[in-house]
């Protein structure tokens, strides 16, 4: 089982630094998860003491780290430097964990692949001739390859899940304001979370239980801190009324785990029905199910009624809020600026054409164009108030259930190129990660065995705050079918 | 979406497109507006919009100013300065 205490220490002591940087300097030209990596930098902003010390972790190029660039895997912020650090890191930094490096990323985070980054490609572990996944590729990378223990990502509609189980690692989206997004550079702001991808479940709930927490400098966290702590006393009753009392003390919209079914998780939702997977994903699908009855879960088929509408809504919705996130990037006050401009006016729209590659122009357009007057009723308020529907739908199953097993993606990890998913069909596949979002809900992302000689790897989701009910289902089904490593890389700590 | 829908769009959003940017993103937008319409088949009658998943009402912090340790920093990341002033072209 991997932990964290093969790990300490790792950056503090002179010998295992260098043996760490012989390992990255030996793995990284094959995989090509970072975007910048340089440890000493890292080690200047961490506390030499804590539970976490001089353990290295990386942070996905969307989150801010003081020093380091913070490009977004765009040209439009290519030679930017991130003058402060998000809340996310500063935690972990306080902890005495090292950041290392920033990771490679789809730009803005708009893609599957990592392919759309700007500056380079981030290849899978387990076959470097198809993608990590993304948008966090580079994060999901760097674990699996055993770079490091953990990674920060993001998450807007499946960019830390979905990279996870292309790794073959797990990726968690935690509950919607749980952890600040102070210094996660928006995308989507009423969908964005920072996620944590990890090498196993232990390491997941410790990064996740050191990370979350209320911050003055983000509007939409939560002050959640006595709900978690209570969800883990012993004896059902007392969790249930604290968990009560504390999601109303937390402002949240709607009740969380206690509104369920409470207690430990006794029954598993499967969702059934055509869901248009991969020969090779659904037979594991259900082979994953197979693994939850042996484990004495009661697994239940529902239905996600709304499922088709998932991808259409999240793709509204987000590039409604993308559009007027990216409205900021003008190159005159810091970014990518054009070599000539004749006045301001022209300034903005070269360095706006010049610095967003094609995926980013066709979801600012499309942002642009459902929010637009005369548009707005039929696509971005539709889509909100579909929103509704949906989270009513998860109410709803999460009154039967405990937790939902749901596919992450209908394939495994796609090559690079023609040969993959065009960027349409990428969008259509991101159907089971969106809801996490659109919801706010939890979800886990977990690998599953092999098939093919590639992982696979499946999700979990929760009624808001119910992290610790992934975490109950996850680390046991480690127990049957525990994280593989890849091959080649033989890291000395995993 | 014709042409001329995705001109007056992509001026909105202050973005030159080149030609053969213009075919490939009126495609893809079309593509897309097209997988949108299928959101036409919910009856939204009774539905309140979701604006922010997890929020119930507008939050406010009060009105202090807390000011920025290290403006240098900030200033550092402008791609052309003069003093401590950003140069643009000339607006006239």
């Amino acid at each position: 089982m991997s932990s964290l205490s093969r790990w300490i220490g790792v950056l503090t002591d002179p010998t295992s630094f260098d043996l760490y940087v012989k390992y990255v300097e030996q793995v990284e030209p094959k995989i090509g998860a970072f975007l910048q990596f340089d440890p000493r930098l890292g080690l200047r902003e961490s506390s030499s003491e804590g539970p976490l010390k001089g353990v290295p972790f990386a942070v996905k190029d969307i989150i801010a780290v003081k020093g380091f660039p913070l490009t977004c895997g765009s040209r439009i912020l290519e030679g930017f430097l991130s003058p402060y650090t998000a809340t996310a890191v500063e935690k972990l930094q306080r902890a005495g964990a090292v950041v290392v490096g920033k990771t490679n990323m789809d730009e803005f985070g708009m893609g599957s692949s990592t392919d759309t980054s700007f500056y380079k490609q981030t290849n899978n572990p387990w076959d470097l001739e198809r993608v990590a996944g993304g948008s966090s590729g580079g994060s999901a990378a760097a674990v699996a390859s055993g770079m490091v223990p953990f990674a920060l990502g993001s998450d807007t509609g499946g960019s830390v899940r979905q990279p996870a189980a292309f790794c073959g690692i797990y990726g968690l989206k935690p509950t919607y304001g749980v952890v600040s997004r102070y210094g996660l550079v928006a995308y989507a702001s009423s969908l964005d979370v920072v996620g944590i991808c990890a090498s196993s479940v232990e390491i997941t709930e410790e990064v996740f239980a050191l990370i979350r927490g209320k911050d003055e400098r983000d509007q939409t966290s939560l002050d959640t801190e006595e709900l978690y702590r209570r969800k883990e006393l012993p004896g059902k009753d007392a969790r249930d009324q604290a968990s009560l009392e504390a999601e109303e003390a937390s402002g949240a919209q709607y009740r969380g785990a206690s509104s369920g079914r409470g207690g430990g998780v006794r029954r598993i939702g499967f969702v059934s029905g055509n869901l248009g997977l991969d020969s090779e994903v659904e037979r594991a699908y259900l082979h994953t199910r197979e693994v939850c009855s042996s484990l004495g879960y009661e697994v239940k088929p529902i239905e996600l009624s709304m499922l088709e509408y998932y991808a259409p809504v999240y793709y509204t919705i987000a590039t409604a809020e993308a559009s007027a996130n990216l409205a900021r990037y003008t190159g005159i006050r810091y970014g990518y600026r054009p070599e000539y401009a004749e006045n301001p006016e022209e300034l903005v729209r070269k360095a706006r054409s010049e610095g967003f590659g094609e995926e980013v122009k066709l979801r600012i357009l499309l942002g642009t164009y459902v929010l637009r007057s005369g548009f707005q009723d039929q696509y971005y308020q539709r889509a909100q108030r579909i929103r509704t529907a949906i989270r009513r739908d998860f109410e709803r199953v999460f009154q039967e259930v405990d937790v939902i097993l749901s596919p992450v993606f209908p394939t495994q990890a796609f090559k690079h190129g023609s040969e993959g998913l065009d960027p349409f069909q990428q969008k259509v596949a991101d159907r089971f990660t969106t809801a996490a979002n659109l919801a706010g809900i939890p979800a886990l992302s977990f690998p599953a065995g092999l098939a093919g000689g590639l992982p696979v790897g499946f999700q979990l989701m929760a009624p808001v705050f119910g992290e610790e009910l992934l975490f109950q289902v996850a680390r046991r089904f480690a127990e049957v079918l525990p994280p593989l490593n890849p091959p080649s890389y033989p890291s000395p700590w995993s | 979406m014709d042409q001329q829908e995705l001109r007056i769009t992509a001026a909105l959003a202050y973005v030159d497109l080149k030609d053969e940017e213009y075919e490939k993103l009126a495609a893809a937008v079309e593509q897309m507006l097209q997988y949108f319409s299928k959101m036409m088949e919910v009856d939204i009658k009774d539905l309140p919009p979701t604006t922010h998943a997890l929020v119930r009402e507008n939050r406010t912090r009060p009105d202090q100013a807390l000011p920025f340790p290290d403006t240098d920093s900030l200033l550092e990341n402008a791609p052309e300065t003069e003093d401590r002033f950003i140069v643009i072209p000339n607006i006239l």
